[in-house]
C-alpha cells in the first residue's frame, strides 16, 4: 500500500467518524476533539512537509463538504492545508525525543482551532464571535491533546504495518517514533 | 530534503486555490457556483454515512445514557447492577423501544398542531462551531429546503440543504439562526436568536417591544413565517429562563431554555404539510402542576392594544384556513 492511498484511507475514516461518532457525543462542556486535524498533523509528521499540505488541503476540502457542513467552502482547505505544511517542517525533528511528537501535535492542534476562528471571524461568521472562541478554543485544545495519543498511534500503527509490508525481510525499518524523508 | 522549491510550489497553489474558494462562496452566498460541490459531498458521504451510523449507533447510545445524566454517579451504580441482569439483546432492544416512544411521541404532537411530517433520523452533527446535524431522507422523501424541523417537545430547526437521501438541518441553536417567536398567550412577539450551544446560553429571545411584560417560566411557541416556510406557526420553542436588561437597549432580551435537548437529538420530524390553521398554544405540553413562585397560574393580562412591528420574515399569525 502506497503512503497515498494510506493517507486517503485515514483521512476518510477519521472524517466519517468525526461526524457520526464524535459530533454527537456529549462531552462536558459540549466541545469535540477535531480528529481530522489530528489525522492531519499525525501523516504530516510521518510524511513530511508535501505530503502533509497535500493532505491536510484535501482533507479540509472533504470536510467542507461533507453533509452537514454549513460554512464558506475552502475554510478547512486553506487552515488544514498551513497546517499540514507546517508539521511537516518539523517532520525530520522527530526522531530526538519521543514526547516530542506529542507536543507538536498539541501545538498543530492548538494552532489550527485559532487560525479557524481567525479565518471566521474575519469572514464575518456569527458564529465566531468571542464569546463563544474563547470559551471554545481553549477546551477544544484540551480535548485534542487528549485524543491526539490514540490518532498518533493508530496512523502510526498503519504505517508501519505499510512499510513492513513492502520489506517483509528486515525489521521495522522505522528507527523511532516516526520516520520522516 | 524536507523543504524543497517544489514544495512550497504546491503550498503557494494550495493557498491560492482555498482562498479563491472562499471568496467564490463568500461572494456568492446561496447562489454560489460551489454549492454543487457540496451536492458532490452529500451524493458521496451521504450513503457512508448513513452505513457508519448504523454500526456505530449502540457506541452513541450507550455513551449519551452514561454522561447525559446531570446524577451521572448514582445513575452509573443504578446501570451496572442493570446490566449485570440485562443479556445483549435486551438492551438493544430498549434502545429499539425508546426510539419507538420517541416516534410515539413525535406524531402525537403533529396531530396535535395538524401537521403533515416525515420521521427522520439524525445520523451526523456538524464540525467544529456550527450546530447542524444531517438527517436520512432526502428529496426522495419529499424533502425540500426550508422546512421545519421538530421533535416530540418542541423545535429542532430547518432544513438548509437537501441531497438524494440525506438532509442538512440548520439546527435553532446555531449563531446563524433566528425564528420569530411568541410568547405563550400574549401575544408579545420576538425573535428567537441562536447563541450556540456551546457558549451555554443556548437560546435568546429579543421581544421586539422593550416595554412588554415578560417573566421567568413563560413559554415561547413559533410564530410562522410567510407562507410557512420556513418555520410552520405553533411549534413549541422553549421557556424563558432569565431576563437580561441592558440599559438604553431598544429591545429587551431574555434567556430560554429549549424544550428540545438539542446535545441527544435521534428522531426528528420534518413538516412536510403546514396546518391548515394556527395551532396556537395547543401544542405547549400541559403546563407544569406547581408553577413557579413567581408565575401566577392565570394567564397574563390582556396584551397591549398595538401589536410592534413586526420582523421581515414573520408575519401576522393566520388564524382564518387557507384555501
Amino acid at each position: 500500500m502506497s503512503r497515498n492511498v494510506l493517507a486517503v484511507i485515514v483521512i476518510v475514516a477519521a472524517l466519517i467518524l468525526q461526524v457520526t461518532v464524535a459530533n454527537r457525543l456529549l462531552l462536558p462542556g459540549s466541545v469535540i476533539p477535531d480528529l481530522v486535524l489530528l489525522a492531519v498533523v499525525a501523516l504530516a509528521l510521518v510524511n513530511g512537509s508535501l505530503l502533509g499540505l497535500v493532505t491536510g488541503f484535501f482533507a479540509g476540502l472533504a470536510t467542507d463538504i461533507v453533509p452537514p457542513s454549513d460554512h464558506t467552502i475552502g475554510r478547512y482547505a486553506l487552515v488544514y492545508c498551513l497546517i499540514g505544511y507546517v508539521c511537516g517542517l518539523a517532520a525530520p525533528e522527530m526522531d530526538r525525543s519521543p514526547v516530542l511528537p506529542f507536543v507538536a501535535v498539541a501545538a498543530g492542534a492548538l494552532a489550527g482551532s485559532v487560525l479557524y476562528a481567525l479565518v471566521g471571524s474575519m469572514l464575518g461568521d456569527p458564529r465566531a464571535r468571542w464569546p463563544v472562541v474563547s470559551h471554545v478554543v481553549p477546551l477544544q485544545a484540551f480535548y485534542d491533546v487528549v485524543a491526539s495519543p490514540f490518532v498518533v498511534w493508530a496512523v502510526l500503527r498503519l504505517t508501519t504495518r505499510a512499510e513492513r509490508q513492502r520489506n517483509p525481510a528486515g525489521l521495522d525499518p522505522v528507527p523511532g517514533f516516526y520516520r520522516a524523508r | 530534503m524536507n523543504d524543497t522549491r517544489r514544495t512550497r510550489a504546491v503550498l503557494g497553489v494550495l493557498l491560492l486555490a482555498s482562498l479563491a474558494m472562499i471568496t467564490v462562496d463568500y461572494r456568492g452566498g446561496d447562489h454560489s457556483p460551489l454549492r454543487g460541490l457540496r451536492g458532490f459531498g452529500e451524493v458521496i458521504f451521504g450513503p457512508i454515512e448513513h452505513a457508519a451510523t448504523a454500526v456505530v449507533r449502540p457506541v452513541v447510545g450507550a455513551f449519551d445514557t452514561v454522561t447525559g445524566s446531570p446524577g451521572a454517579r448514582r445513575r452509573i451504580n443504578r446501570l451496572e447492577k442493570e446490566n449485570q441482569r440485562l443479556r445483549q439483546q435486551l438492551r438493544t432492544g430498549q434502545i429499539d423501544k425508546r426510539r419507538a416512544d420517541e416516534l410515539d411521541r413525535l406524531l402525537g404532537t403533529a396531530g396535535l398542531g395538524g401537521y403533515r411530517i416525515v420521521p427522520a433520523q439524525v445520523i451526523s452533527a456538524g464540525e467544529g462551531l456550527e450546530d447542524t446535524v444531517s438527517i436520512d431522507v432526502g428529496s426522495g422523501n419529499g424533502i425540500k429546503p426550508d422546512m421545519t424541523v421538530l421533535t416530540g417537545d418542541g423545535l429542532v430547526g430547518r432544513v438548509t440543504r437537501v441531497g438524494p437521501s440525506t438532509s442538512t438541518v440548520l439546527l435553532a441553536t446555531d449563531a446563524a439562526s433566528s425564528v420569530g417567536g411568541r410568547l405563550e398567550s400574549s401575544n408579545e412577539i420576538g425573535i428567537v436568536q441562536g447563541a450556540g450551544r456551546r457558549s451555554g446560553k443556548a437560546l435568546k429571545f429579543q421581544l421586539l417591544d422593550s416595554t412588554a411584560p415578560v417573566r421567568p417560566g413563560q413559554r415561547i411557541v413559533s410564530f410562522g413565517s410567510q407562507g410557512d416556510r420556513p418555520y410552520v406557526p405553533g411549534v413549541p420553542i422553549g421557556t424563558v429562563a432569565t431576563i437580561e436588561r441592558t440599559p438604553g437597549s431598544l429591545t429587551r432580551t431574555a434567556v430560554v431554555r429549549p424544550f428540545v435537548h438539542f446535545t441527544g437529538l435521534d428522531v426528528v420530524g420534518v413538516v412536510v404539510t403546514a396546518p391548515k390553521r394556527n395551532p396556537r398554544d395547543a401544542v405547549l405540553p400541559p403546563a407544569p402542576s406547581t408553577p413557579p413562585p413567581s408565575v401566577p397560574p392565570t394567564p397574563p393580562p390582556s396584551p397591549p392594544p398595538s401589536a410592534p412591528a413586526s420582523p421581515k420574515s414573520t408575519p401576522a399569525p393566520r388564524t382564518t384556513p387557507r384555501g
